[in-house]
């Protein structure tokens, strides 16, 4: 017999937390749950009102939490649609309620007994840790999707992609094995015919399953799997089909959506062809590796300018791959790298060796490997400390011409000069290893505020070109300058919780007071800015030796209590807000216009909204554990 | 100091009331499923409710229950219920149902779609079991609807067509799903979430008191509308 209440539960089983609670659990909770229905306006719940013994999951419809009393000083600070919950805080603290919500169109909502839920908290480490962390994770996928299919239209091909049928673009000889021959045999064959997919089919000659290089990687190798086990057991069925007729764009999106890598071509109902990721980027001729090969192959500068140009298409394809900005900012980094290898090169055999050994070091976004569209150049020569004042001389001329020939040929490729002249041609940022030693030291025992400005710029150091040991040895003495660090450690903190996240934005989250990005959100200093500094932070006083935020974040993992518990979501946060940069920019530069950091808000979708938000939450909480560990040091 | 039982007593004054508000009332939200119309003829096979305690449905307090049919049941009926003579062979007699359905309505005001079909084949069993009837207040949805069409006439919601009185087209024009098979149980829940829809209506429309929705949205003459008040209704 029907149950009203078994609505509820279903409804409940796809909605977080409850999701995680089995058949019984989600019966207790129910026992005595009610529905309230809202039309569009009413206020469900007032400021300063009772916050009510209930608990109210959205069934259907949205509301609105603000602050304010009137109209005129309403501030907007939250939507709530299906599936959110209202009044939660209440678990936390009782009294008043802190916010007005208002259904912004008819809602329904289902009241769940604020007691019920309290003792589930207790009693229910999956519900407990949804409280208590942020709903950032739960956006976070797609929040992603969304993006990625934003930046769809963006033909980076041109309009070629709109227009080649795939016939044309797919590997037309395909290999085809049955599925009952061992993995061993599978693995011999793709090796042989130097393939990275193998397509099994049955005896009909109808394609079954799929295995590719990464199936032998993930599914065999590390699992350990017997390679006498059949392919079959590993394969990957069913397989993505594309027609003959489709154009690239439509094998992109279908690749996209169904997250495979390869795309079986049928024409007239036989196989014809595999179309993999890998011919679409080589189409478009923006693959990474076929531009790291031009480069390579560069012997003058002149040569590498166009080449430059194109690293803006790879961030773009990268983005429309569905790849994580993090990996995009290492892909980027490592083209930037062999850019700037290269552009050393061809000075060296223009002004002749280098007297000396020496190591060309980045820093700033550069030395995170956070760089995605080109900013300004931040470099330094480390050298080797020279026997005599007199070598030091001669290697001063050598270098002073060698550096200026490097920036301009970096300004020619794209990235602009430094005005803050943080560059090696600067005599002052071009030093024998001691000097740097003593640059360190002076910073980091005497922390004025340029010191702290320099070796918060310094810190993130790292070597592209030369001999990297000396690079090393400079990281080996900036790390036994660290300990007992407390005062230069204070400092740090300080810089690290200087940019508070501004977390009542939302629908109109003017940030922005003034000036040029009046009513703009800044996602370098409001958002990726305080998590670089938090993990810079964190690396300094753990003295660890990465320079890139998601690495500290790594290596931080076992070491540092606060990244312990708060790693992932700051990670996601980081992620989430580079990629919104990444897009924002991308867009920009479309538009011909100069890429930079600020974004629309009425650009968001409500997602995004979000998930930013739920991103600046997790920073701000950072930001206040930080407070509490340094609060003698905090002014 | 307000003491519980302070509450309770102020609670119990206002079910009396008929100057108190609409969102203060306790309902209790009826089906009932028949083998036909024919009160001389037919009997209940099921009854189903559903309490709200004003403007929200009491999803945990619901009632529903089968009943041994008293006469043979039609094949019609059995198409529309989808409860086959097999099923309703084993269910309990009228008798206790019909006990029990009147504790579970306790004192609030009864609500239906065209409920004064409802109430007949009810009170005919009550009459016949305990020699009285179901003194409650009720209140019909079909009613009311027609009383929001008057006031609400410029509204697309309230466009008339034929048949646009029916509980399921109604439903559908509010918004609440009807998906799936129906039975007493069901079609008390959608019943109580169109008295839910029509509630900030009949507000907007100044029917505040419930005095005023029972002068228009009870299918009763007025003496049985209100009770005396102190009457004790003993069943």
């Amino acid at each position: 017999m029907y149950n009203v209440i078994e609505e509820v539960i279903d409804y409940l089983r796809k909605v977080p937390p409850f999701q995680f609670l089995d058949e019984e659990t989600l019966k207790t909770i129910t026992k005595d749950v009610s529905m309230e229905f809202y039309p569009k306006g009413t206020t469900i719940v007032y400021q300063g009102g009772p916050l009510g013994e209930h608990i109210r999951v959205i069934k259907k419809g949205g509301a609105k939490v603000s602050l304010g009393f009137s109209e005129a000083d309403e501030v907007i600070i939250d939507y709530r649609g299906d599936g959110d919950l209202i009044g939660y805080l209440a678990l936390f603290d009782s009294g008043a309620s802190r916010a007005n919500v208002v259904a912004v169109e008819d809602t329904i909502c289902y009241l769940l007994k604020l007691d019920i839920i309290a003792e589930l908290i207790k009693t229910n480490p999956a519900v407990r840790e949804f409280f208590h962390k942020s709903f950032l994770s739960k956006f976070l996928d797609k929040a992603y999707k969304e993006i990625h299919r934003k930046s769809l239209p963006y033909s980076v091909g041109g309009n070629i992609f709109f227009t080649t049928p795939i016939e044309e673009l797919a590997t037309k000889k395909v290999i085809t094995a049955s599925p009952d021959i061992s993995i061993q045999e599978a693995a011999n064959i793709m090796s042989q015919r130097k393939i990275s997919a193998l397509i099994l089919s049955n005896s009909n000659n109808t394609p079954v399953g799929i295995v590719t290089d990464r199936d032998l990687r993930d599914k065999v190798v590390a699992k350990g799997r017997s390679l006498s086990d059949p392919i079959k057991d590993i394969m990957s069925p069913p397989i993505i089909r594309a027609d003959a007729k489709e154009y690239g764009f439509e094998a992109l999106l279908k690749m996209i959506k169904h997250n495979v890598h390869h795309l079986l071509v049928i024409k007239d109902g036989s196989l014809k062809g595999i179309l993999t990721n890998h011919d679409l980027m080589l189409f478009q001729g923006t693959s990474p590796v076929a531009l790291v090969k031009d480069i390579e192959n560069q012997q003058s500068i002149e040569g590498l300018v166009p080449l430059s140009k194109r690293v803006d298409n790879i961030v773009g394809l990268l983005l429309k791959e569905g790849v994580r900005s993090g990996d995009i900012g290492r892909v980027i980094s490592e083209i930037n790298d062999r850019l700037i290898r290269k552009i050393l090169e061809i000075a060296e055999q223009k002004f002749g060796d280098s007297p000396v050994s020496y190591c060309w070091i980045v820093f700033g976004s550069e030395g995170r490997k956070e760089q995605t569209f080109k900013t300004d150049q931040d470099n330094a020569i480390i050298y080797e400390d020279p026997v005599s004042d007199a070598d030091n001389e001669t290697i001063k001329e050598y270098f002073a011409e060698f550096t200026v020939f490097v920036r301009e040929a970096l300004l020619r490729c794209g990235f602009p000069p430094c005005p803050a002249d943080y560059m090696a041609s600067n005599p002052r940022w071009c030093q024998p290893l001691k000097a740097w030693k003593r640059n360190f030291s002076n910073w980091i025992l005497v922390p004025t505020s340029e010191a702290i400005l320099n070796s918060i710029i310094f810190l993130d150091f790292r070597p592209v070109y030369g001999d990297f040991n000396l690079s090393e040895l400079l990281r080996d003495y900036v790390i036994y300058l660290l300990r007992e660090q407390k005062v230069f450690l204070g400092h740090v903190a300080n810089m690290a919780i200087k940019n508070m996240p501004p977390l009542g934005f939302l629908k109109t989250f003017v940030v922005e007071k003034s000036g040029e990005h009046k009513d703009q959100l800044d996602l370098k200093t409001k958002g990726i800015a305080p998590i670089v500094d938090i993990a810079r932070l964190f690396a300094l006083e753990k003295r660890i030796r990465e320079t890139s935020t998601l690495e500290r974040i790594e290596a931080l993992r076992d070491k540092h209590q606060i990244i312990k518990e708060h790693g992932d979501e700051l990670e996601h946060a980081f992620e989430f807000i580079m990629l919104l940069r990444i897009q924002n920019q991308f867009e920009q530069i479309k538009e011909r216009r100069q890429p930079n950091n600020f974004i629309n808000p009425d650009r968001l979708s409500n997602l995004e909204r979000r998930t930013i938000k739920e991103a600046f939450q997790v920073v701000s909480n950072v930001q206040d554990l930080i407070i509490e560990r340094y609060k003698a040091m905090i002014w | 100091m307000v003491t519980t039982r302070m509450r309770l007593r102020k609670r119990e004054l206002q079910l009396y009331d008929s100057e108190y508000s609409i969102t203060n009332q306790q309902y209790v939200v009826i089906d009932t499923e028949l083998t036909g119309l024919d009160e001389t003829k037919d009997s209940i096979i099921s009854i189903g409710a559903v309490k709200m305690d004003g403007r929200r449905i009491e999803l945990g307090k619901a009632f529903h229950k089968l009943i041994k049919p008293q006469c043979n049941m039609k094949s019609e009926s059995i198409l529309i219920h989808g409860i086959t003579p097999a099923e309703v062979e084993k269910k309990p007699l009228i008798e206790g149902v019909i006990r029990e359905f009147l504790n579970f309505c306790g004192m609030d005001i009864i609500i239906g779609h065209f409920v004064s079909i409802d109430m007949s084949f009810i009170n005919k069993e009550v009459r016949r079991i305990l020699g009285s009837v179901m003194r409650n207040p009720v209140l019909d949805t079909s009613l009311i609807y027609g009383y929001l069409k008057k006031k609400y006439a410029q509204r697309d919601i309230f466009i008339s067509y034929p048949g646009d009185v029916e509980l399921y087209e109604l439903a559908k024009r509010f918004g609440i799903p009807v998906n799936g098979a129906h039975d007493a149980l069901i079609d008390a829940f959608i019943t109580a979430q169109l008295f839910q829809r029509f509630i900030p209506l009949l507000i907007g429309a100044g029917i505040r008191r419930i005095g005023d929705l029972l002068s228009f949205g009870s299918p009763f003459s007025t003496e049985a509308r209100y009770r005396l008040s102190g009457e004790i209704v003993n069943f």
